[in-house]
């Protein structure tokens, strides 16, 4: 996977509405059908990175089951942030997919 | 190919390392001039476009490090690396070191030295050409499944004659001659023989030949083979003794050939140094006329192909036709064949394989200390190996070279095994019970080199995986930041409580086993045989059938040698018996009829061991007397024929009656009908050993009842050499040709009696204080590693007020937790796994609560000794200096 | 300009795979040719596509040979092994299903 592709999907969910950590993975992976799958070990370096540049911002609120809960949410910075990151992802995209288009193959 | 040309680059890579870097530069080179192209053609200066193609490219050493990376995934670099790396470990940590290796030194060296052992014994490759085919054959009589009786040599000839399943059958049967002639009179272990021995065991003679088949017919010229230990010993290795003749109980035999000392049959029986034909020996000779005499035992070859099973039908055919044929002499009789090398092995394989699976917990046990240690020294070891990650090397890469580390530990220990083992073996050699097979045939040789090598590298990888694994978990950059005193805190000391929890259940087995033995051992040697051994000396001596052929010669013989020994000053009273309790050559067990009860059902018999003995032999031996009279000089062959009877005897055969003054029918052949009357009952005697239950006996006057021989015993005061040397005087009085051997006392003949006990018992035990020591090791470890890491917790504690007492119950009970755990699992284990031991115990049942309680108790007090030690230390500690040790 | 770093390992090796699998290329190819064909939006940075060259090698995707080049001198030239057509074939399911995973939420927002 594209590196940064982690940052532009957190911030995609949280366009949604607040979110805690863990509503946040299971929401990309069930909105992928699962196929991106989210692991702890990096949700949570790329949520505080998001945070410190100030993309997202955080708060204790309760959640679902009565628990205290760090919630996350989108910081208007955070939005700007996202549809330059949604543009440039989909300008790599298409560069990757130029490269692999079969359309262009020689003969061998 | 995929796998074929990686390995080919990879080899490729190793040997023109520089070449593959040489490429590489070359590649790269390429690269920065198409840049530098690329800028001048942009318009820039050659020297300026050159400098930015430099720069763009980036550092070049790294890339060509990673690039190395890749491709040199070369383990033989790797791997002396590792080694070298390894060894400054292990030097660096020389206590460390050092008990990892002698712990498993100690595992391996005990598993080296009984493996060496069951390899000559159990595994031997026995020295006949196919000696798979080989089996032995033996009558069984119906009525006693479990005994085993001779075959006649007239039934020998049948069966040999009419089968169609074996090659060929040979007959043996084992005599003591008298070889005289040669230096001074010796007794020689003789081997009768059918001559087709010979070639049925492949036997190659040093010198002229074997017997032949006429060697082998009534009639014939007597012939002997010598062994190459007699040639060499009596006749000074003479080149010329081959045509000469030899006296053997004063007959003359020509010497045919000489075997090598290579050649040994029996397995497992003295060294035979004598073979002659068995229709030539002097006492079984004219008894092979004799169809009613079972004689001969019998090994035969089976045809290539046939089975056992088929054999054994076609056998039982034969059998049950001789059966018909020969109602007198063969009717009850049925033919068994076993392979020859059962009958070799025999019991110990048993005792062999409870030793070896001892010994083997034993290896575990080191191993999960050794794997303990190397745990508690990952976790601290766990900041070096996260900085070796983050500087590049893979997880595979450092457990590789954790890997290394415990096996270069393996081969260190496992070569300390090798020592020990060899020392082992030669220092137990002597007390190997004589009854194992090629005691010198054990040795630490090849087979068991490679099984030490094999357990030592299996022992590295026992105790040096799981730690490596522990020591590289997967998210290390917490292992960075956090440092060393945190991780695998969890995992390690979840796996360290395991290790000593099984180690801890191990040694309980171990010790239950031991304790066992020990608690059977100390029984048997208590038990009380019946008599009293002490200051009993014992000796025997074997008249030659060319002198004293007749019983009134061994009557006179007998009269005379206890006249002789009486008149030595210093011996109390002698006797002569035959045979003594316990035996070498075993007991004679006959059957007998009371006179006056209806007679037995068809089929039903009763039988007890028989001993003919001289009237001082209850006094001498000081077998108690119950009831009537001992024999006196008085019960000579002209008075009427009397009998002693043990108590059990008594009390099995007579419930409630007085048996004193009845008549019992028995005798040795040819007096089987000879009825004598019961004139005494004598207190019951261990006489088959002392683990088996006094069995009926009965005792008839020798004068009544003389053999050719017999054994000597003596009480006296004297030292037993003194006794040893006033009977050969008193017997070289009479007949100066007459060998005496086998002069010992009689509580050293007991000692060999139970030598195997005491072997096993002896190995088991040390295997077991092994374990106890050990699995002490392993708790303290575990308990000071936790202790230390607990100080902090410890000093905080101590600094809020607790007392001295609470932080001992602290430290002190988790040694205790893990070992009841350990106890209760070992305990479980240990009951279900003693009962395959059970036919070795004696008095002592497999799950002997004294036994397991005991065991539970000293290993409890163990555990906590050893916990007490790191308890202590952490109490010693400075709450100050513990809270700032962080 | 992306950074190189912005090309996580398995993209670039997937690129590389396809790329030489139109042609045998060397290295300086290889390079050109992803960046050519993704109109400058990606360049491959030389401290990635070496080692990344050296370790598809050691897989036996791809292998290497010197052989006389455009560049007028002979040149590493590495080609696609059979395997390395089908890890390709692999790596293509594999990006397709993860590149449209990605979209379905991006778009759906």
């Amino acid at each position: 996977m594209l590196q940064g592709t982690l940052d532009m999907l957190v911030l995609q969910t949280l366009a949604l509405g607040p979110a805690h950590g863990h509503t946040i993975t299971h929401v990309i992976e069930h909105r992928s059908e699962d196929v991106l799958q989210v692991e702890h070990g990096s949700l949570y370096p790329a949520l505080h990175r998001l945070e410190d540049r100030g993309w997202i911002a955080s708060f204790w609120g309760t959640s679902e089951n009565n628990r205290k809960a760090k919630y996350y949410r989108l910081t208007q910075a955070g939005r700007k942030q996202l549809i330059a990151q949604t543009a440039r992802w989909e300008q790599l995209v298409s560069a990757i997919g130029r490269i692999l288009k079969p359309a262009t193959e020689e003969p061998r | 190919m995929r796998i074929f040309r990686i390995i080919q680059r990879r080899a490729r890579s190793l040997v023109h390392r520089s070449r593959a870097d040489a490429e590489l530069q070359r590649e790269i080179e390429i690269h920065i001039q198409q840049l530098t192209k690329e800028a001048v053609a942009a318009g820039m200066t050659e020297t300026e476009a050159r400098a930015r193609a430099v720069r763009n490219f980036g550092p070049i050493d790294p890339t060509k490090e990673k690039c190395r990376d890749t491709r040199g995934v070369n383990w033989i670099q790797d791997f002396t690396q590792d080694l070298h790396y390894g060894l400054r470990i292990l030097l660096d940590s020389p206590g460390f070191t050092a008990i990892a290796i002698l712990t498993i030194g100690l595992g391996i060296g005990a598993n080296t030295a009984i493996f060496s052992i069951v390899d000559a014994v159990l595994l031997p490759s026995l020295p006949y050409r196919h000696s798979n085919q080989l089996v032995a054959m033996f009558n069984v009589p119906v009525k006693r499944p479990d005994a085993i009786a001779g075959i006649s040599y007239r039934d020998f000839t049948e069966y040999r004659k009419q089968n169609g399943v074996f090659s060929e059958i040979a007959g043996n049967t084992f005599h003591d001659l008298t070889l005289t002639g040669a230096g001074e009179p010796i007794i020689v272990n003789t081997a009768d023989v059918t001559p087709e021995i010979f070639p049925l065991l492949n036997a190659k003679p040093l010198a002229g030949r074997t017997l032949l088949p006429e060697d082998g017919k009534p009639g014939a010229a007597a012939v002997a083979v010598v062994s190459e230990n007699l040639w060499r010993s009596r006749f000074g290795s003479s080149s010329g003794l081959v045509g000469k003749s030899i006296a053997l109980d004063m007959r003359s035999f020509t010497v045919a050939g000489i075997l090598p000392a290579s050649f040994r049959y029996p397995e497992g029986a003295p060294r035979q140094d004598v073979w002659i034909s068995v229709l030539q020996d002097p006492l079984f000779g004219p008894l092979a006329s004799q169809p009613r005499v079972g004689l001969l035992g019998a090994i035969g070859r089976l045809k290539p192909g046939v089975p056992l099973a088929k054999a054994q039908a076609e056998m039982d055919t034969l059998s049950a036709r001789l059966a018909k044929e020969f109602p007198d002499e063969d009717s009850g009789l049925t033919i068994r064949i076993k392979p020859y090398w059962e009958t070799v092995i025999g019991n110990v394989r048993l005792a062999l394989l409870v030793l070896l699976s001892a010994v083997g917990l034993l290896l575990l046990i080191a191993c999960a200390n050794i794997a303990n240690l190397l745990v508690s020294r990952a976790t601290t070891r766990a900041r070096e190996i996260a900085v070796r990650i983050a500087l590049g090397a893979s997880r595979a890469r450092i457990v590789r070279q954790l890997l290394t580390e415990s096996a270069l530990l393996a081969l260190l220990g496992g070569f300390a095994g090798i020592l020990l083992a060899v020392f082992a073996v030669r220092t137990l050699r002597p007390f190997l019970p004589s009854e194992i097979v090629q005691i010198s045939s054990i040795h630490v040789g090849g087979s068991v080199l490679a099984f030490a090598l094999l357990l030592s590298l299996a022992a590295a990888l026992a105790f040096g995986l799981a730690p490596a694994l522990i020591a590289t978990p997967s998210n290390l950059q917490i292992n960075i930041k956090e440092g060393s005193e945190r991780t695998g805190k969890r995992g390690g000391q979840h796996l360290r409580n395991f290790l000593v929890i099984a180690e801890i259940s191990l040694a309980v087995v171990l010790l239950v086993a031991g304790g066992l033995l020990l608690r059977s051992f100390a029984l048997v040697t208590s038990v009380n045989p019946g008599f009293d051994p002490q200051n009993v000396t014992e000796a025997e001596v074997s008249l030659p059938q060319f002198q004293y052929s007749t019983p009134q010669q061994w009557r006179a013989f007998s009269n005379q040698l206890l006249a002789r020994l009486d008149a030595q000053p210093g011996l109390r009273n002698s006797a002569l018996a035959a045979p003594l309790p316990m035996d070498r050559q075993g007991q004679a067990n006959l059957e007998f009829s009371i006179v006056g009860n209806a007679p037995l059902p068809r089929g039903k018999s009763t039988s007890a061991n028989y001993q003919t003995v001289s009237p001082e032999y209850f006094r001498v031996m000081r077998i108690p007397l119950m009831s009537g009279r001992f024999f006196s000089e008085q019960d000579s062959p002209s008075h009427p024929k009397v009998a002693i009877i043990s108590e059990t005897l008594a009390q099995r055969y007579f419930p409630n009656q007085d048996p004193i003054g009845r008549q019992m029918r028995f005798g040795f052949p040819p007096d089987t009908n000879v009825s004598r009357e019961i004139v005494g009952v004598v207190g019951d005697v261990r006489d088959v050993a002392l683990s088996q239950k006094p069995g009926p006996i009965m005792y008839v006057p020798f004068a009544q009842a003389p053999l050719y021989g017999g054994e000597v015993v003596v009480r006296s005061s004297l030292s037993a050499s003194s006794v040893a040397a006033a009977i050969r005087q008193a017997v070289y009085s009479i007949d100066k040709n007459l060998p005496v051997t086998d002069v010992e006392s009689f509580p050293n003949a007991l000692g060999q009696s139970i030598s195997r006990e005491r072997f096993r018992t002896f190995l088991l035990a040390s295997f077991s204080a092994l374990a106890l020591i050990l699995a002490a090791i392993g708790i303290f470890g575990v308990v000071s590693y936790s202790a230390s890491q607990r100080r902090q917790e410890i000093g905080i504690r101590v600094a809020l007020g607790a007392q001295r007492a609470d932080v001992l119950r602290l430290i002190l009970g988790q040694g205790a937790k893990l070992a009841l755990l350990g106890l209760g699992v070992g305990i479980v284990f240990a009951f279900l796994l003693t009962r395959l031991m059970a036919s070795m115990l004696y008095g002592v049942s497999p799950s002997d609560p004294v036994t397991f309680g005991a065991v539970a108790i000293i290993l409890f007090v163990v555990a906590v000794t050893a916990c007490y030690i790191p308890a202590r230390r952490a109490l010693r500690v400075d709450p100050l200096v513990a809270l700032r040790y962080q | 300009m992306p950074k190189p770093s912005d090309l996580l390992q398995g993209t670039l090796d997937l690129l590389i795979l396809r790329t030489i699998a139109r042609s045998p290329l060397h290295g300086w190819g290889i390079a050109k040719r992803i960046q050519t064909l993704s109109g400058d939006e990606l360049s491959v940075g030389q401290g990635s596509l070496y080692p990344a060259l050296h370790r598809l090698e050691n897989q036996g995707w791809i292998r290497a040979k010197w052989e006389e080049s455009d560049l007028g001198r002979p040149a590493k030239i590495y080609s696609l092994t059979p395997q390395g057509r089908k890890q390709l074939e692999r790596e293509l399911q594999s990006w397709d299903r993860l590149s449209s995973a990605v979209r379905l939420l991006i778009q759906n927002a």
